[in-house]
């Protein structure tokens, strides 16, 4: 019995199992570093975005405070590698798993809050939390954490120059967090959080339970947001808390999946594939005038396209029978 | 050239030996990589860098008659009379695009050499990569002593760390103290990044060292709205000397906010930062009579040394501004740099890097009041003597160490 709802979802496995494996083959054809660089900052932003997506864009609670997960995760990771020696693949684990936990902490009380009430309680705690890291001495506090890079090691997911085994690991993040999604999509929580989304109230009434389904994407969203904050750290082999806690990472993990279509499947991919190489290019190619044209420029496009497609990018490459049968 | 695949670095000798040098081998031009925040609520600290490093450049590649190395002749000789040029590149105050933008200018602009970069947290990661691609990095400007403690090779500051800026100040106390001034309690007052938090750990280390008594020690959020409470704290401790680390906005508003409170200290004796800059008396400089900062450059050395005169003209000229503390300290780190280029008589890291290694430029070769330029084993400049400077009549004048000042302290403030 295959509706068109399972062949489309059929269609969307296949197109994504294509996409990952051409994006897997670019770096044999690109080797000049700094696009590798733009590669991996695209793929991670697309899979933090994926994340967030997952509980304010299919859950619908819009959160602006995503940035304490990705810190948690960054953390976690860099304090257990240089204080204990605890190589960075239990980190990211662990650091998920905190992340998770916390997650559902702070949304027992939140969850009770709604629409921009929530948005709110979500930017303070996220800054509550850059607050205790910027005065945490045992984590560094404001001199944050330099991880010491000693030569190229996969058991230690550091390397000097080479920038593959990043990328592949933001590849693959990007992957599972689309596969979550997907899977999730058509799951009971799939629907249960559409539901929420849509009208908590007449969710209810139909047997929703509406704050368990809240915390379940809650802890699902963090979990990856903290794996990709591990990443991060790794990558970058220095974090402080304005570079991994800042307000700024809240609004760039949301950016992509608003810009691409929030609450769609390849929103956020889409978005970030638009947005961080705009970023980065801008930057480096007429951002060294001092004048901010870069950013001007970058604010612009975002504000050209979103006028362009309020409802988000993804819309372009909806399939032409269903504009037909409007 | 597939550096990339390549898993090098399996000890610092193989590693020193490698290395993308094949492709520098001849040049005609040198490119050295400047980079330093262009966006964002720093912009205006690369805009004025920037204007400093061209003026350095032009000292360099064009032929004038100061006693400063590579001033005479054209380019550099060690190269054939090659011209130097710049390339800047903009990483708004984040270590993550610091990083990339620093791999960009060594992997696509071929840059041999870098220098950088007002934000401490970034020069932590652009030093990081230029380690990995064994290109020597001058940090120009950044002050906190963590930097140089790493133990990275390829890592050269020229200038002073925080911990020597602090010291001269105690020295300061404890001449002043001889002469009989009453200085037994301080207050800290400082921001809470790495800047703010590096300072006020070396003053406490210091004044228990010295036998100063701390009265109170105020760490407080930078860009804060307001800082009643903080202030008020202050005044209760009412210290002999109040010692703020703040940068510019911050410090504008803890003068207003000393006014309105009431609380006059006895002196002030500033880290630098926002105390240094013209934007703060612009503000409020008319409270702030007396005030003293600490700096590692002066333009009173212009009455001993004319040429310092003629160059912040030049600087001026481009700018609109006179050189001040960190516009001086980015111009001495080209010309730090560019002369171990022309000594290295190569675009080489590893020799550029020897170069740097055996630099030993006497101090009236410079436009600051140091010693001498010479690296120790950690890449630091330990003869980067700083000075303290008193806010007079509208203008600093030098009041210490003796050998450079120009004044008596006005002692108390007012």
């Amino acid at each position: 019995m295959d509706t068109n709802f399972a062949k489309s979802r059929r269609r969307d496995l296949i197109l994504a199992f294509c996409l990952a494996a051409i994006a897997a083959l670019v770096p044999l054809f690109v080797k000049d570093v700094y696009v590798q660089n733009i590669m991996v900052l695209t793929l991670m932003w697309g899979a933090l975005s994926q994340s967030w997506n997952i509980l304010s864009g299919y859950c619908g609670q819009i959160s602006l405070g995503h940035a304490l997960y990705f810190g948690i995760g960054a953390y976690t990771t860099a304090l257990l590698f240089t204080k204990f020696g605890v190589l960075p693949w239990f980190g990211m684990i662990g650091g998920g798993v905190i992340s998770a936990i916390i997650a559902m902490a702070l949304g027992y009380p939140c969850f009770r809050l709604r629409g921009h009430y929530f948005v709110i309680a979500t930017i303070v705690i996220a800054e509550i939390g850059l607050l205790l890291f910027h005065n945490w001495d045992w984590a560094g506090a404001a001199m944050g954490i330099d991880i010491p890079v000693r030569g190229d090691s996969w058991l230690k997911f550091q390397f000097t120059r080479s920038k593959l085994p990043y990328f592949y690991f933001a590849l693959a993040l990007a992957c599972v967090a689309w596969f979550v999604t997907w899977w999730l999509e058509d799951s009971k929580w799939g629907y249960w959080w559409r539901a929420v989304k849509d009208n908590p109230e007449a969710a209810e009434s139909l047997g929703v339970v509406v704050f368990n389904s809240k915390m379940g994407a809650a802890a699902v969203s963090a979990f990856l947001v903290a794996v990709g904050g591990s990443f991060y750290a790794q990558f970058v082999s220095y974090i402080d808390p304005e570079s991994v806690m800042g307000f700024q990472f809240s609004l760039l993990m949301a950016l992509p999946a608003v810009l691409g279509g929030i609450g769609t499947l390849w929103g956020p991919m889409l978005g970030a594939v638009i947005l961080i190489p705009l970023t980065e290019l801008t930057r480096s190619f007429i951002g060294g005038s001092g004048r901010g044209v870069d950013l001007i420029v970058y604010g612009g496009l975002i504000i050209a396209i979103s006028l362009a497609r309020p409802q988000g990018l993804v819309g372009l490459f909806a399939p032409r029978r269903k504009e037909a049968a409007r | 050239m597939n550096i990339t695949r390549r898993n090098v670095l399996l000890g610092a000798t193989a590693a020193a030996a490698l290395g993308p040098v094949a492709a520098r081998a001849q040049t005609s031009e040198v490119v050295i990589g400047v980079i330093y925040p262009f966006s964002g609520a720093s912009a205006q600290m690369g805009v004025d860098a920037q204007k400093s490093f061209e003026t350095a450049l032009d000292i360099i590649n064009k032929n004038h008659d100061f006693d400063l190395p590579l001033a005479k002749g054209e380019g550099l000789p060690g190269l054939g009379g090659a011209k130097v040029r710049l390339v800047f590149a903009d990483h708004q105050a984040d270590p993550q695009k610091g990083r990339a933008e620093t791999e960009r200018l060594i992997t696509q602009e071929k840059v041999c050499a870098v220098v950088g970069t007002y934000q401490s947290a970034v020069a932590v990661t652009v030093s990081q990569i230029c380690e990995r691609y064994q290109i020597p990095f001058i940090s120009a400007d950044n002050s906190s002593p963590s930097l140089h403690r790493r133990g990275l090779k390829f890592y050269f500051r020229a200038a002073p760390h925080d911990e020597m800026f602090s010291a001269a100040m105690f020295n300061f106390f404890d001449a002043m103290k001889k002469k009989g001034a009453k200085i037994d309690t301080l207050s800290l007052f400082h921001e809470d990044t790495i800047f703010g938090t590096d300072s006020a750990n070396t003053q406490l280390k210091l004044a228990a060292d010295r036998g100063y008594k701390i009265a109170t020690d105020i760490k407080y959020r930078s860009n804060s709205p307001s800082l009643s409470a903080e202030v008020q704290q202050l005044k209760t401790a009412n210290a002999d000397v109040l010692m703020p680390s703040s940068y510019t906005t911050d410090g504008i508003l803890l003068v207003k906010t000393m006014a309105e409170l009431g609380y006059k200290p006895n002196a002030i004796v500033a880290q630098d930062a926002g105390f240094s800059e013209k934007a703060l008396y612009d503000a409020v400089g008319d409270k702030l009579e007396g005030v003293i900062s600490r700096g590692s450059f002066s333009l009173d050395l212009a009455a001993k040394r004319p040429m310092v005169g003629k160059i912040n003209a030049m600087f001026k000229e481009k700018s609109g501004k006179d050189f001040n503390d960190l516009t001086s300290r980015q111009f001495m780190g080209l010309l730090v740099m560019a002369e171990a280029i022309n000594r290295a008589k190569s675009t080489d890291g590893e020799k550029i890097r020897e170069a740097l290694v055996a630099t030993d430029i006497p101090g009236e070769q410079t436009i600051m009041p140091w010693k001498r330029v010479k690296f120790d084993e950690l890449g630091q400049n330990n003869d980067a003597d700083p000075v303290l400077l008193q806010y007079i009549g509208g203008k600093f004048v030098t009041i210490f160490p003796p050998q450079a000042a120009i004044a008596e302290a006005v002692w108390p403030m007012k």
